[in-house]
């Protein structure tokens, strides 16, 4: 299959889906995405854009209204479920909540396109099983009950069993909900190695976004006026991230390259100090709602050290010795 | 990360060969023991050879214990069979045949032609033998069939249809009830007496059909057990591992409703076999692999039918009780302790 170019074209695609009472629901439309082997994919957009409709189209789970996918340059209508089933894999958010089902199983599901009618795996089949649990790191696990595992384990079974089915394509909805932030940076982590490596094409939708804009190669987004696909980087540049959300008071700090809530100031600080205690002195100062000034005029004045901090007003001088107890004068007193 | 056990198994081949000589053990009992005891020696004399063999005995071995037994047999294994693709399909451990209203389809057939119909025709019911009467069951359950068939390749959600067969269920009740309300006192009990259940009136002529019928359910149940199997996982999955979701939610649905309406048909609704014998099986056999299941829902369904059948002839007396309150004792016990013992028992997936 690896010989094949597995490109992924969406053309002028629309998607949506069918109301109760028969009408079409347009959600996204206009959409010109594309992904090559290797790449790894992050679709964003806020919650409802439609992310999962149009992963689950691109999965060929649903028809579209119009436009086109072409995989390698054929029409994914004209490739059977069968076949698709050899080129995409697909994780989903649903829960696999299944009682007696082992680890090991849970990924041998992976092989069910290439077994015979009775789905007896062979000795390849089990070696391959083998393989993607190893990549996975889930060693170990493969006897355990897909019921008694933490969310992030399950969430690589899950991956895993993708890796079984041994596609050119992988598509994710949401890999790393429900995770911590650890366990979020190794699924990513997993997927760019994947991607990198084995020269898969990863399509993944997620809400990570500080995460994504360091990890995947690509951005596909979608807002609502307009859509855009390119490096994280050039999004950036081209203020797109921006326009991710509707919401005033949520806006992408392209310095920090971290998104910010935007908040009313109580008052001007201004800070001295340098390294790390200036860093996060900032950093809670801004959390709080405060500006943060340079030269002009102030109405706090605070010196960050290593482990005190000074505070200098009009009428008074204060120190404290954690950023909490700074803090929680200044809430006092402001 | 929570601490997890690893499954303790006892090997699948060991549990298989310890069902099969319980399964053997229940079935010369249930030929054995009922109103009149029979001696282990007449079985084997009526069974084997033609000389030396009481007359009566053999008579009531071959023409109604041995057709019994088998019927005993082919009811466990077609309602547990049918419970089983039920539960997977709609991936709801209350799920069976019950649910999507086939049995409440059998139920309608027969009510319409023992109560709608003149007492003049009603009593020639009972006369003519059975066969009417599970002619028109089949006709009322296949019907259901056809209805849930239909529903499905135009409604994609699996809990829309499970939802009408409810519905349906409810309406077929109701029906039944009027029915029931205008019918006369004769009528009335012959109906009654159907509801219970019963596998000693399947004759052997009876039993020509009821056996291929069975055997072609299972077989198309042998032919779904990987999609079974994908089904576990939930459609999305199963879809995205190349089944074709409606042909083979067709194919298991034809399964299904040839399993319990066959039975039903013959035997009257015979209720919680279907959801009960799964849940055994899969805390005996501790997996979710239906190539397993399906052989071992097969042959734990034979045994507890045989078991309910000794139960119910109350070995040494004249009297019999209905099957379907055997059953139902049998089963809900064990669905009560299902429940209790295993939270998660409200998902199977």
């Amino acid at each position: 299959m690896s010989e094949n170019n597995f490109n992924i074209e969406l053309q002028q695609l629309s998607v949506g889906y069918e109301q109760p009472g028969g009408n079409p629901l347009e959600i996204l439309k206009a959409i010109n995405f594309s992904a090559t082997p290797g790449e790894m994919v992050a679709l964003i957009g806020s919650n409802g854009i439609g992310k999962s409709t149009l992963l689950r189209t691109l999965a060929g789970f649903q028809p579209w209204f119009s436009g086109n996918i072409q995989i390698s340059g054929r029409n994914l209508k004209n490739i059977s479920s069968k076949e698709v089933a050899r080129i995409m894999s697909f994780v989903s958010t649903e829960n696999v909540r299944v009682p007696n089902l082992s680890v090991f199983d849970l990924v041998a599901y992976g092989r069910f396109p290439y077994t015979n009618w009775i789905g007896m795996l062979s000795e390849q089949d089990k070696s391959v099983v083998d393989e993607a649990i190893k990549n996975v790191g889930l060693r170990g696990f493969e006897n355990r009950p897909v019921m008694q595992i933490s969310d992030g384990e399950r969430q690589r079974a899950m991956i895993a069993r993708a890796l079984a089915q041994d596609t050119p394509v992988i598509i994710l909805d949401e890999p790393t909900a429900y995770l911590d932030v650890s366990n979020k940076y190794e699924i990513f982590h997993l997927l760019q190695v994947l991607a990198n490596e084995k020269k898969k094409t990863i399509i993944l939708s997620t809400h990570d976004l500080n995460i994504a804009l360091r990890e995947v190669d690509k951005l596909w987004i979608a807002t609502d006026s307009g859509n855009y696909q390119g490096a994280p980087e050039d999004a950036v540049l081209q203020g797109w991230l921006n326009q991710l959300f509707k919401n005033d008071h949520v806006g992408f700090d392209a310095n920090e390259g971290e998104f910010f809530f935007k908040k009313e100031f109580k008052a001007k600080v201004k800070v001295e100090g340098e390294g790390l205690p200036l860093t996060w002195t900032l950093r809670a100062l801004n959390r709080k709602g405060y500006q943060i000034v340079m030269q002009a005029e102030h109405d706090y004045r605070v010196v960050a050290n290593e482990n005190s901090w000074e505070l200098n007003s009009k009428s008074n001088q204060k120190t404290f010795g954690s950023v909490y107890q700074l803090l929680t004068f200044l809430e006092k007193h402001c | 990360m929570k601490e997890s056990v690893p499954h303790k198994k006892l090997p699948v081949p060991l549990i298989f060969s310890l069902l099969g000589i319980l399964f053997v053990l229940l079935f010369v009992a249930d030929i054995l023991l009922g109103s009149i005891i029979i001696p282990v020696k007449e079985v084997f004399h009526s069974l084997f050879s033609t000389s030396e063999t009481n007359e009566t005995y053999r008579t009531i071995i071959l023409s109604f214990r041995l057709p019994k037994a088998l019927t005993a047999i082919m009811t466990g294994a077609a309602l547990s069979l049918s419970g089983l693709q039920m539960q997977t399909v709609f991936r709801n451990p209350l799920a069976g045949p019950y649910v999507l209203g086939i049995s409440a389809g059998a139920s309608l057939g027969v009510a319409l032609f023992v109560l709608g119909f003149s007492s003049v025709l009603a009593a020639g019911v009972f006369t003519t033998g059975a066969w009417p009467l599970a002619l028109v069951a089949w006709a009322g359950s296949f019907l259901v069939m056809l209805l849930v068939l239909f529903v499905s390749m135009k409604v994609n959600d699996i809990m829309t249809i499970l939802i009408l067969g409810i519905l349906f269920t409810s309406a077929v009740s109701a029906i039944v009830s009027i029915l029931q309300y205008f019918s006369n006192e004769s009528m009335l009990k012959a109906f009654i007496v159907w509801t219970m259940g019963s596998l000693g009136n399947v004759t052997k002529a009876q039993l020509s059909v009821l056996a291929p019928a069975i055997l072609a359910g299972i077989l198309l149940a042998f032919l779904k057990i990987k999609d079974l199997n994908a089904f576990l996982l939930g459609e999305n999955y199963a879809r995205s591992l190349g089944v074709s979701i409606k042909s083979s939610r067709i194919i298991i649905f034809l399964s299904t409703s040839l399993l319990a309406g066959t039975i039903t048909a013959f035997c009257g609704p015979i209720g919680f076999i279907g959801i009960a014998v799964p849940h055994i099986c899969r805390v005996i056999f501790k997996t979710a692999n239906h190539l397993i299941l399906v052989p071992a829902v097969i042959l734990t369904g034979s045994i507890v039918m045989l078991f309910s059948d000794i139960v119910s002839q109350l070995p040494g007396m004249q009297t019999t009780l209905p099957i379907n309150s055997v059953t139902a004792l049998i089963g809900i016990p064990v669905i009560i302790w299902m429940i209790v013992k295993n939270k998660k028992f409200v998902s199977v997936s």
